[in-house]
């Protein structure tokens, strides 16, 4: 759907079902580069078992008009707004990797927002390497190669893909190429507040690692991890594009965290699980 | 490094799509010899229906040893997916069905294939999309023939049989100012020997059955799905940017962008025509695949050695190959091929069609047959086989004369190709001097 945020056009994936409002709302965060693609197959699950799916692409992003924002807490910000905007007072926020770090910042400006957080393949802090950079700003396409060797893990570079018969390099290559990677790629370099952030984080938290992540390495993931008391999941022989190359695992992790939440506030169980690896 | 994969393309043809499984560690690909899958649960099932994760259902829509076979051709060409089919014939129905519906229209090469230009000109028409044929390196004829109903520019990147290498960057110049895809057989430049989506092609089909086999053995297409093209903002494609109700409204460039066409063919071609390969196809295809770069080698040193050597003989009247300065596309074919614009040659022989009949028939090693890319030397008369449904205008229009003789060239010996050819000569050169 398309929505208006701040007075531009917004693009909202929502799963393949139109957005209710009453259902319980779970909002998806692309990371640096991506866009709603990202999480093509685990928002339309949700979708259609009984949740409304938000994914939107950050402005300055694939389908989304307005400039990209230039820090995570700028970010967070228009997630608040965005959130005004659609008329949603809580939902599950889940962030992979740089929608993660907006994630934290919503959950400061608005902590009434968040029903859980989960991070995917991300950290409190998300260094970059200055070259990367400055390759992003003269060539986009030559980092997104980078990024993307860099990111996915082996099985993707061997060509073995979940959806069978398609090639995440180049599908992530051809969004990343025209979407402002240098930008996303400054505010986490900038961003330094995510340690302060999820101090502030009150609601029930998940983190889903990779143990080949080599964009945010599987450490500081576990750091922020412990510092939310957050159920963890690590997936085995992945990288850093978890939504993308492990797809279905990172559903499982997703909907069985999500709907312990759900569960949980109505009473149907006493606690959220603990850590687990797939 | 490609579009698809930072490996290199002879470790490509080796490895992708596949690592070994855990069941059983096998090193090469196995034959999944198999209709269907378990489902984890009715959850899980429900989920793999509606496109919630990946994975396989039934092997009409996909099947694990096929799955590896797509993702190899995908990563060769760089593309962003790619849906394997019963043959090359099936491959392009699938595409234009899946892109066209009645009412459309395509702008096609002239010269093409003699049953891709059936389908166009009759099958296609018969489901109410017509096809107008232009010389596809005109550019006034070619952006003439656009309409506003037109939704794919076709071609073949060197066409069968006149050998006329499609100028890709200047008809994808000419096509995008449409919002319209280029659609490219290239079964006459199997992949590494041209960039063919980076040159312009915004899908590639393929004859798999011919050099990416290379055997003989198995005949299979496939779709090559560039992910380059914007379905949207062409404002032509409602089939990919507008809500496909058998799959509860699903929006496929919306949902999946860069592979929503490859999504659209498996989704609907598959489920609806069911023109899918079969798992034993797949193996022999990736068998192969895996010396593909190695024979392209050899089939390009042997055929760069028969041109040059039948200009040579006194009983050869002319010779086509787009590495020739006399072929009229040898500027655009040096640019996207360079290092030799593949393994088919055509030339004419003395005796006109009876020349060229005595030729064929005194062959002992080179076989006469309706199939090209086989690692043996193949020959072929266009005019009375694959071309013989053409008309006179037509057979003209894709660069056809009665004494043409169709050659693909073969990784054989280059002496042993050199002495059947020969000895096939001199029987030309008898029938011309009977004639006479």
């Amino acid at each position: 759907m398309k929505l208006l945020v701040n007075g531009f056009e917004t693009h909202v994936a929502t799963g393949g079902k139109e957005f209710e409002k009453k259902l319980p709302t779970v909002l998806f965060l692309h990371g640096s580069g991506l866009d709603h693609r990202s999480w093509a197959l685990q928002t339309r699950w949700f979708a259609y078992n009984g949740f409304g799916v938000l994914a939107p692409d950050f402005p300055g992003h694939s389908l989304s008009n307005g400039a990209p924002c230039t820090s995570i807490e700028e970010s967070g910000k228009w997630l608040s707004d965005f959130l005004d905007a659609v008329g949603v007072e809580k939902a599950h926020i889940v962030g992979h990797s740089q929608g993660f770090l907006s994630a934290l910042e919503l959950s400061k400006l608005k902590p009434t927002a968040v029903k859980s957080l989960t991070g995917v393949g991300t950290a409190a802090a998300i260094p970059v390497n200055p070259m990367l950079i400055d390759t992003a700003e003269h060539s986009p396409t030559k980092a997104a190669d980078m990024m993307l060797q860099w990111g996915f893990g082996h099985q993707t570079q061997m060509g073995v893909s979940a959806t069978p018969g398609m090639q995440p390099i180049a599908i992530g290559r051809q969004i990343m190429r025209n979407n402002p990677l240098a930008t996303d790629l400054q505010c986490c370099a900038d961003y330094s507040a995510g340690v302060g952030a999820a101090q502030l984080v009150t609601a029930p938290s998940a983190m889903i690692l990779a143990d080949g992540d080599k964009m945010t390495p599987i450490k500081a993931g576990l750091a922020i991890a412990e510092q939310l008391e957050a159920k963890l999941v690590v997936l085995r022989d992945y990288g850093h594009m978890l939504p993308i190359e492990a797809p279905k695992q990172v559903l499982v992790a997703l909907r069985e965290f999500i709907l312990g939440v759900e569960q949980y506030e109505c009473g149907e169980v006493e606690t959220l699980g603990d850590e687990s690896k797939i | 490094m490609g579009r698809s994969s930072y490996y290199h393309p002879d470790t490509i043809a080796l490895h992708s799509g596949y690592v070994p499984e855990s069941d059983h560690g096998a090193r090469a690909v196995p034959i999944y010899q198999t209709t269907s899958y378990v489902f984890d649960s009715v959850d899980d099932a429900s989920s793999l229906f509606n496109v919630e994760q990946g994975g396989h259902i039934y092997s009409r829509i996909s099947n694990p040893t096929v799955a590896v076979l797509e993702q190899r051709l995908a990563a060769l060409e760089g593309g962003s997916g790619a849906i394997c089919t019963a043959s090359g014939m099936s491959a392009l129905f699938t595409t234009f069905i899946t892109l066209c519906s009645a009412g459309d229209h395509i702008v096609s090469s002239g010269q093409i294939y003699g049953s891709t230009a059936t389908l166009l000109r009759h099958t296609l028409k018969r489901l109410g999309i017509e096809t107008t044929f232009v010389s596809i390196n005109d550019q006034v004829a070619l952006e003439g023939a656009i309409r506003a109903n037109t939704k794919m520019v076709f071609c073949e990147s060197i066409g069968n049989p006149g050998l006329e290498v499609a100028n890709l960057p200047q008809i994808s110049s000419i096509a995008g100012q449409h919002g319209l895809p280029v659609v490219v057989d290239a079964t006459f430049a199997p992949p590494g020997l041209c960039k063919t989506i980076e040159s312009g092609a915004n899908v590639i089909v393929h004859s798999a059955t011919k050099w990416i086999g290379g055997h003989g053995a198995a005949v299979g297409g496939v779709v090559i799905d560039g992910g380059n093209f914007d379905w949207a903002a062409s404002g032509r494609f409602p089939e990919l940017t507008e809500p496909y109700e058998p799959f509860h409204g699903i929006k496929f460039w919306e949902e999946f962008g860069p592979n929503a066409l490859a999504m659209k063919i498996r989704a609907e071609s598959m489920r609806d025509i069911g023109a899918c390969m079969s798992p034993n196809t797949a193996f022999l295809l990736l068998q192969g695949i895996e010396t593909l770069n190695m024979r392209m080698k050899q089939h390009i040193a042997n055929t760069k050695a028969m041109v040059e050597w039948l200009q040579s003989q006194e009983q050869v009247t002319w010779v086509n190959h787009p590495d020739l300065p006399s072929n009229p596309s040898n500027v655009i074919a040096r640019e996207l091929f360079p290092d030799g614009a593949g393994s088919m040659l055509c030339f004419g022989v003395i005796g006109g069609r009876a020349g060229g009949g005595a030729f064929i028939d005194s062959l002992k090693l080179a076989s006469n047959l309706a199939n090209v890319g086989d690692s043996r030397t193949l020959v072929l008369h266009p005019g009375s086989t694959t071309h013989s449904r053409l008309t006179h205008d037509a057979m003209a229009a894709a660069g056809i004369s009665e004494d043409l003789i169709r050659v693909s060239v073969g990784i054989e010996g280059i002496n042993d190709i050199q002495a059947d050819f020969a000895n096939g000569l001199r029987s030309a050169q008898r029938a011309a001097e009977s004639q006479s």
